[in-house]
């Protein structure tokens, strides 16, 4: 297969790639990983007049960074990097966790955080990852940089709202809550996620919880937080019936598609279902 | 706008500096301009998995790759493993646990399990069937290739894995 013809263009700088996109006026695609973009050329699903290659800007976007609570995730960081490394491992288990179901050992020897996040697959599992540790998005452009909070990035399937010449360059996290579970279903070993489901939150002594988040993925055209349901366990104990009820509350924000994988009954069926699992798991000391 | 570029790249250990299309996956560019053909090419879309090759080390599906993004980098075919007429002892225990029947899909595996094997860790047999996930066989059945990954990795010693 070949993809149609386009400029093959290698910035030795993150300020060259974006005045790579901004000559080329949202014409252009980055080219990270390339484990989604390729097949996508290929099949034509996509005839970008540029390619800007930003493989080559390690040094600007490949990094992992701590600072005080904050941990910052270059845009170019490896599944692979993230799988290994003992920074992600401590400070972002659930990241270093949820990688494991991207993909195969191929794919994430060469996918990065920052292309899935831009990708905004909605059953990707990094953008929901993102939402549920209430991430930053950074982005370059040729204003300079500016910080999107994860809840405002997506806009849509496969759409967000970083402008045409701005180059997503790192994700950002707070300092990750204690406790987290994260669930995933499709219809085949490594397939697109009919649903996911991450809930995270700390538990006190009194055995309460708080800044408790639950995202889902899979089930609109983007990953979303079920405030409903967060809201309706934080700061309570959770009891069998708490937990039910917060299950039925995550279906308010449930506006699910119907596409060749499943119907939209269907996967709304999944979502109390999943919900309950996670968080009853979550209760129970079983993370992850 | 060109429609080519000039790269270098080191291929089994062969600086070759050649111009490629940019439209050109890096498996097409291993088989028709190095004739190197061990390589196969299955669904060109990142799922089958029989393209695997090494670049620096780390398994990759070369279809999803460009042969512009190999400038500059080493990339391990199959053709690498057995330069003589002897097999390395991984396709030995391929051959010896019956690990391939039409054989097109073996390169792939091949690959992803001497980058594995490279790594050193020790595994469960699940472990080995995650990490080769990303080839699929559609005549053995996988059981068999589990087999020969696992004899591989835990009689063949570490360091023979690594001097490939």
């Amino acid at each position: 297969m070949k993809p149609a013809p386009f400029d093959y263009i290698r910035p030795a700088t993150v300020a060259q790639a974006v005045d790579a996109l901004d000559q080329h006026a949202g014409m252009a695609r980055v080219l990270a990983g390339g484990q989604s973009l390729v097949p996508m050329l290929g099949m034509r699903l996509m005839r970008p007049s540029a390619l800007i290659d930003i493989n080559g800007l390690e040094d600007e976007l490949g990094r992992i960074e701590c600072s005080g609570s904050e941990t910052t995730v270059g845009a170019l960081v490896r599944y692979a990097t993230l799988e290994r490394s003992p920074v992600i491992s401590e400070r972002l288990p659930l990241l270093a966790h949820v990688v494991r179901y991207i993909g195969d050992r191929q794919v994430r020897n060469r996918g990065t955080l920052g292309g899935a996040v831009a990708q905004s697959d909605p059953t990707g599992e990094m953008g929901l990852v993102c939402l549920a540790l209430g991430a930053s998005v950074l982005a370059r452009g040729s204003g300079g940089e500016r910080t999107i909070p994860i809840e405002q990035f997506f806009e849509g399937s496969y759409a967000n709202v970083l402008e045409p010449e701005e180059l997503l360059v790192a994700l950002r996290f707070p300092l990750a809550p204690s406790r987290c579970r994260f669930f995933e279903r499709g219809r085949k070993h490594n397939d697109f996620a009919l649903i996911s489901v991450v809930a995270v939150g700390s538990e006190d002594a009194d055995g309460r919880w708080h800044d408790v988040r639950i995202a889902l993925g899979g089930i609109n055209d983007r990953p979303v937080l079920a405030p409903a349901a967060a809201a309706r366990l934080e700061g309570a104990r959770w009891d069998a019936a708490a937990i039910e009820e917060a299950a039925q509350l995550a279906l308010e924000v449930a506006d699910p598609p119907d596409d060749v994988r499943a119907s939209a009954d269907y996967r709304r069926h999944l979502v109390p279902v999943h919900v309950r699992r996670v968080l009853t798991d979550l209760a129970a000391g079983e993370d992850r | 706008m060109s429609d080519t570029v000039e790269i270098t790249v080191t291929v089994n250990g062969t600086v070759h500096r050649e111009q490629v299309s940019v439209r050109e996956h890096a498996a097409d560019f291993l088989r028709h301009t190095l004739g190197l053909t061990g390589t196969h090419v299955g669904c060109e879309q990142g799922v089958c998995g029989m393209c695997t090759v090494l670049l620096d080390g780390q398994a990759v599906k070369a279809c999803l790759l460009l042969a512009p993004q190999l400038d500059g980098h080493e990339v391990e075919t199959v053709e690498s493993l057995a330069p003589g007429e002897e097999l390395d002892p991984l396709q030995q225990a391929f051959k010896d646990a019956h690990a391939l029947q039409c054989g097109f899909c073996t390169p792939g595996f091949l690959m992803t399990a001497t980058a594995l094997g490279r790594e050193g860790r020790a595994l469960s047999r699940d472990e080995i069937r995650d990490e080769l996930a990303g080839v699929l066989c559609r005549c053995t059945g996988y059981e068999h290739i589990v087999t020969a990954v696992e004899r591989y990795l835990a009689e063949t010693p570490a360091r023979e894995r690594a001097d490939v």
